[in-house]
């Protein structure tokens, strides 16, 4: 039981990780690192390390995504665009 | 920055407080559970990270004021410091306030125990100082971002967040 | 062409070099005890008089890398105050 909760939590890593390259939406691609961070503290948990749990928790999923806000809503750009389109 | 909708600030003004006592708990327990300075002092900043996203930059300039966080950074690692210092005659950090002395001088069993507060010698001190440093520092990194970031969206709307 | 050749090259030998350290992993959740995790773990209380081994570790054992820490936050809030200050009045 406690190995399909581990095999959980890394594919939900994966799977939250591969989101975050493949939204257009930068957002949501910030909410997903945020998701990816607290999985991470999770599996921190489950190592038992519990110290970098909770530096990761706070960290990972609460400042950078703050930050990362901030930044977003300052350049004022919602899409990802690439070079040569408009 | 402009504020996020009412909802969001409703949440936020609940939950904020609900961090900022989980992160004075982890810095005042560092020597007794896991967790000590560094981490409760990011868990505090969390809770004005949650209040500045909320509320925008603006308004938080006018609750808070910048320098006491200065002061709070510089008195932390000051502390810190000076503590270890003290006893500078043998090495970092063993002067009379190790193990037994001052506040946190009380006796610790050895072997599997609860433990209690006033444990510890300098670590108790330690997790403070460091505590009071982490917050003021990322406090201050987050107060300076959001005050130097002018937004680009189109001003004169009182909320946004639902703007898509 | 020639970035994508040196690009190939370099993702084999890294992914090698990947591969053979992982070979010499230990298995998984059965960490191998050394000497001195073995020293902390029996004389820590004692010594320290805490109960969080982590943190008499950080905090006491190694109390002059946690000063270091701190220095490379306070130089890091300096950095952007230096950054982010307003121009001009003020």
């Amino acid at each position: 039981m406690i190995e399909i909760l581990h095999l959980s939590i890394l594919a939900t890593i994966l799977i939250s990780g591969f989101l975050a390259l493949w939204f257009r939406n930068l957002l949501s691609s910030v909410i997903s690192l945020s998701v990816l961070s607290l999985f991470v503290s999770l599996e921190f948990f489950y190592m038992q390390a519990p110290d970098v749990a909770i530096a990761e928790a706070g960290i990972g999923a609460g400042l950078s995504t703050a930050i990362y806000i901030v930044a977003l809503r300052a350049v004022g750009k919602k899409q990802f665009r690439k070079e040569g389109e408009h | 920055m402009n504020p996020l909708s009412v909802v969001a600030r409703t949440v936020c003004n609940l939950f904020a407080w609900f961090l900022a006592i989980f992160g004075i708990y982890v810095i005042v327990h560092g020597h007794l559970t896991p967790g000590g300075g560094f981490q409760g002092g990011a868990v505090v900043a969390t809770f004005m990270a949650f209040l500045l996203v909320a509320h925008g930059g603006e308004k938080m300039q006018s609750w808070v004021r910048k320098d006491r966080f200065t002061l709070m950074e510089c008195f932390g690692l000051t502390l810190f410091i000076s503590a270890g210092l003290l006893g500078m005659s043998k090495t970092f950090f063993f002067n009379f306030l190790a193990k037994a002395g001052g506040v946190f001088g009380g006796v610790l069993p050895i072997g599997p125990n609860a433990g209690a507060l006033n444990t510890s010698g300098t670590i108790a001190l330690m997790n403070l100082s460091v505590g009071i440093e982490v917050v003021g520092g990322l406090s201050m990194i987050l107060l300076y971002m959001f005050s130097a970031a002018h937004p680009q969206e189109p001003m004169g709307r009182e909320e946004s967040g639902h703007d898509r | 062409m020639k970035a994508r050749i040196f690009f190939l090259i370099s993702i084999l030998v890294v992914g090698g070099l990947l591969w053979s350290g992982l070979q010499a992993v230990h298995p998984f959740g059965l960490p191998n005890g050394t000497p001195m995790d073995d020293y902390f773990i029996a004389n820590a209380q004692g010594e320290a008089a805490a109960n969080n081994v982590v943190t008499s570790i950080v905090f006491d054992y190694r109390g002059f890398d946690t000063l270091g820490e701190g220095a490379v936050l306070f130089t890091a809030v300096i950095s952007v105050a230096a950054l982010f200050r307003k121009r001009g009045h003020n």
